[in-house]
C-alpha cells in the first residue's frame, strides 16, 4: 500500500532523462543476467552433448561437435557400473530418512530454543552454526572407528544416523530463524483454550512453519545427496550411494571414458536439479536470516 | 595406548606436504571465497527488483551448486582435457592451438579455485537475495534521489544491513571450502605431484591410503582449530552488531 503510494509520488517527479536511463538499466540487468545464466548452463551443456554422443572435432576449422545422437552412453553407464541403478535407489533412500529426520529433530529443537529463555541463548544458536560450517573431514576418521564398534559400520541406518547428525546443526539454525520471527498469539491463545504442548505444536507451530520447513528439506536433501565422504568412509559395497559410484569412475582403475562418465554424472546430478526447480515456489522460500527480514517488514508497515 | 605428547604434530609440521597443502587451501580460501562472494553479491544486486519469474531464475541459477562436488570435479576433469574438452572447443573457435590440460601444468591450483567459484557463487546469490529483498524500498528510493552512486549505495545502503548475513555466508563458505576434497580427489587427485593437495585431502590420504592413521587424525584436528578460531571471530564479530 504505502509503496504504491511512493511509487506514484516518484513517478511524477521523474523527469524523461531519468526514465531513459532506468530503461536502459534494465536493458544492462537483462543483459549481465543472460552471461551469468550461460556460465551456469555453457559446461553443464557440453557435458549434456557429449552423453547424447556428440564428439569434439577439433582438427576441422571452426571446430564442430560430431556424430549422432543416441542414449547408449545412458545404457552403457549400467554395463560398466552394474549396481548403478541399485546406488540410484540406495541414494534416494538415504537422502529421504536422513532429510525426514533431520527435519524433524531440528524442527523440535528449535521450538524448545526459541520458546525459552536463557542467557546464552544467542550463542547457542550461533554455536550450531559454527558446528555444521565445520568440514566433515574434521570428524569423519573417528566416525569410522565409532561405527565399526557400535556395529553400524556398512548399514544403512549407520549411514543415515550419521549424516542426520552432520546436517541437523545446520538445520537448526535456518528452522530457529523462522521460528524466532513468528508471532506467539495464536500458540498463546491455544494454551489458554487447555491445548497440550503437542497439540500446540502439531496443530498450530506445524502449520504455520510448514513452507519452511520444506524449503529447508529441500536443501538437505540436496547436501545429503551429494554427500560423498560419509557414505565412502563408513559404508562399503553393501550400503553404495551414487557420489561413491561416481568417485569409482577415475579411481580403481575403472577408467570410464568420458562419454559413459557424463552420461553417469547426468543421471546422478539430474534428481536434484529437477527435485529443486520443480518445487521452485517451494525452494524459493529458503532463507538463511528470516527474522531480520520479519523484523523489517513489520517496522515498514 | 600410550601417551606420546605432542610428537604426532610435530611431524606432521615437519612434513612438507602437509605445509603445502595448508598453503595450497590458504590461497584458495582467499581467492575463491573472496570472488564466490563478490560475484554472488553483484548477482544478488541486479536482481534486488522485481521482475517477471525472479524466483524462478533464483532457483534456476542455484543449479551449479546442485552438481554434487565429485560430480563437478569429474566433469571439470573432461571439460578441461585435451581430447574432449569445451576449453579446446573455445580455443579452436578462436583459431588458437590446442592446449593440454590446465590442470596438469603450473595453473591447476587457479584453475581448481576457478571450478570451485563456478560451483558456489550460485549459493552465494541465492541466499543473499531475500536479504537484499528485505532492505525497504525507501532507502534506495532516497538514495536515488539524493544521487547516491550505486557504490555509495552499496556501502552505505546494502552492506550494513546485510552485515550479519554476510558474515553467516562467509563462515559457511570458509568451513565448506577447508573440507575442499572431493572435487580435487576427481580434477587432479592433489596433483601434479602436490601442487593442489588440501588439509583434507593430506588427512583422508593418510589416513585411508596410507593406514597413517595419527597423522590423519592430527592434521585433522588442526582443521577442527582454524575453523573453530575462525566461528570464534564471526560470534565476535556479530557480537559488535547487537550493541
Amino acid at each position: 500500500m504505502r509503496a504504491g503510494i511512493n511509487a506514484m509520488h516518484t513517478a511524477q517527479r521523474i523527469p524523461g532523462h531519468w526514465r531513459q536511463q532506468k530503461q536502459r538499466r534494465g536493458w544492462l540487468r537483462t543483459f549481465l543476467l543472460g552471461i551469468a545464466f550461460l556460465i551456469c548452463f555453457l559446461p553443464l551443456a557440453w557435458a549434456i552433448l557429449n552423453s547424447l554422443g556428440l564428439r569434439l572435432e577439433d582438427t576441422a576449422s571452426p571446430p564442430t561437435l560430431t556424430g549422432a545422437l543416441t542414449l547408449d552412453n545412458y545404457g552403457e553407464v549400467g554395463i560398466k557400473e552394474p549396481s548403478f541403478w541399485v546406488e540410484m535407489v540406495t541414494s534416494a533412500a538415504v537422502a529421504l530418512v536422513t532429510t525426514f529426520l533431520t527435519i524433524s529433530i531440528a524442527f523440535l529443537a528449535a521450538y524448545g530454543l526459541s520458546r525459552s529463555r536463557f542467557r546464552g541463548r544467542r550463542l547457542l544458536v550461533q554455536g550450531f552454526l559454527v558446528l555444521s560450517s565445520l568440514p566433515v573431514m574434521a570428524y569423519v576418521i573417528p566416525l569410522n572407528d565409532l561405527m565399526r564398534r557400535v556395529r553400524l559400520y556398512n548399514t544403512f541406518g549407520g549411514l543415515t544416523l550419521a549424516e542426520t547428525a552432520i546436517f541437523v546443526p545446520l538445520a537448526l539454525y535456518v528452522v530457529y530463524g523462522y521460528l524466532a520471527g513468528q508471532s506467539r498469539e495464536m500458540e498463546e491463545a491455544a494454551r489458554l483454550d487447555g491445548a497440550t504442548t503437542v497439540q500446540v505444536l502439531w496443530s498450530v507451530v506445524l502449520p504455520t512453519t510448514a513452507a519452511a520447513l520444506s524449503a529447508t528439506a529441500i536443501i538437505i536433501f540436496v547436501l545429503s545427496w551429494n554427500m560423498y565422504l560419509v557414505p565412502l568412509v563408513i559404508t562399503e559395497s553393501r550400503v553404495r550411494t551414487l557420489p561413491v559410484a561416481i568417485g569409482d569412475f577415475l579411481t580403481y582403475d575403472r577408467d570410464m571414458d568420458w562419454p559413459t562418465a557424463s552420461a553417469g554424472m547426468l543421471t546422478a546430478v539430474l534428481p536434484a536439479i529437477v527435485m529443486v526447480v520443480a518445487t521452485h515456489q517451494r525452494s524459493e522460500r529458503f532463507s538463511l536470516a528470516p527474522a531480520q527480514e520479519n523484523a523489517d517488514n513489520l517496522s515498514q508497515s | 595406548m600410550h601417551f606420546v605428547g605432542f610428537d604426532n604434530y610435530a611431524s606432521v609440521l615437519a612434513d612438507s606436504e602437509f605445509v603445502g597443502a595448508w598453503r595450497n587451501i590458504a590461497l584458495f580460501i582467499l581467492c575463491s571465497v573472496s570472488a564466490e562472494l563478490i560475484i554472488g553479491f553483484g548477482v544478488a544486486y541486479l536482481m534486488r527488483n522485481p521482475f517477471r519469474a525472479r524466483g524462478l531464475l533464483r532457483v534456476v541459477l542455484l543449479i551449479p551448486w546442485l552438481v554434487s562436488p565429485i560430480a563437478n570435479g569429474l566433469m571439470w576433469h573432461f571439460l578441461l582435457d585435451r581430447n574432449s574438452g569445451l576449453l579446446n572447443f573455445g580455443l579452436a573457435a578462436l583459431g588458437l592451438p590446442i592446449q593440454p590440460s590446465p590442470l596438469s601444468s603450473s595453473l591447476a591450483l587457479p584453475v581448481a579455485m576457478l571450478t570451485d567459484i563456478w560451483r558456489k557463487w550460485p549459493l552465494v546469490s541465492f541466499l543473499l537475495l531475500p536479504g537484499l529483498i528485505s532492505i525497504p524500498t525507501v532507502y534506495w528510493e532516497q538514495a536515488t534521489l539524493d544521487g547516491a552512486s550505486i557504490v555509495s549505495q552499496i556501502r552505505h545502503i546494502a552492506l550494513p544491513r546485510l552485515r550479519p548475513l554476510l558474515l553467516t555466508i562467509a563462515l559457511l563458505l570458509v568451513g565448506d571450502t577447508f573440507g575442499t576434497f572431493d572435487s580435487i580427489l576427481m580434477l587432479t587427485g592433489g596433483g601434479p605431484g602436490t601442487a593442489t593437495i588440501t588439509p583434507a585431502l593430506y588427512s583422508y590420504q593418510k589416513a585411508f591410503e596410507t593406514h597413517d592413521w595419527p597423522l590423519g587424525v592430527t592434521s585433522a584436528w588442526l582443521v577442527v582449530l582454524i575453523v573453530l578460531i575462525v566461528g570464534l571471530c564471526y560470534v565476535l564479530l556479530l557480537r559488535r552488531e547487537v550493541d
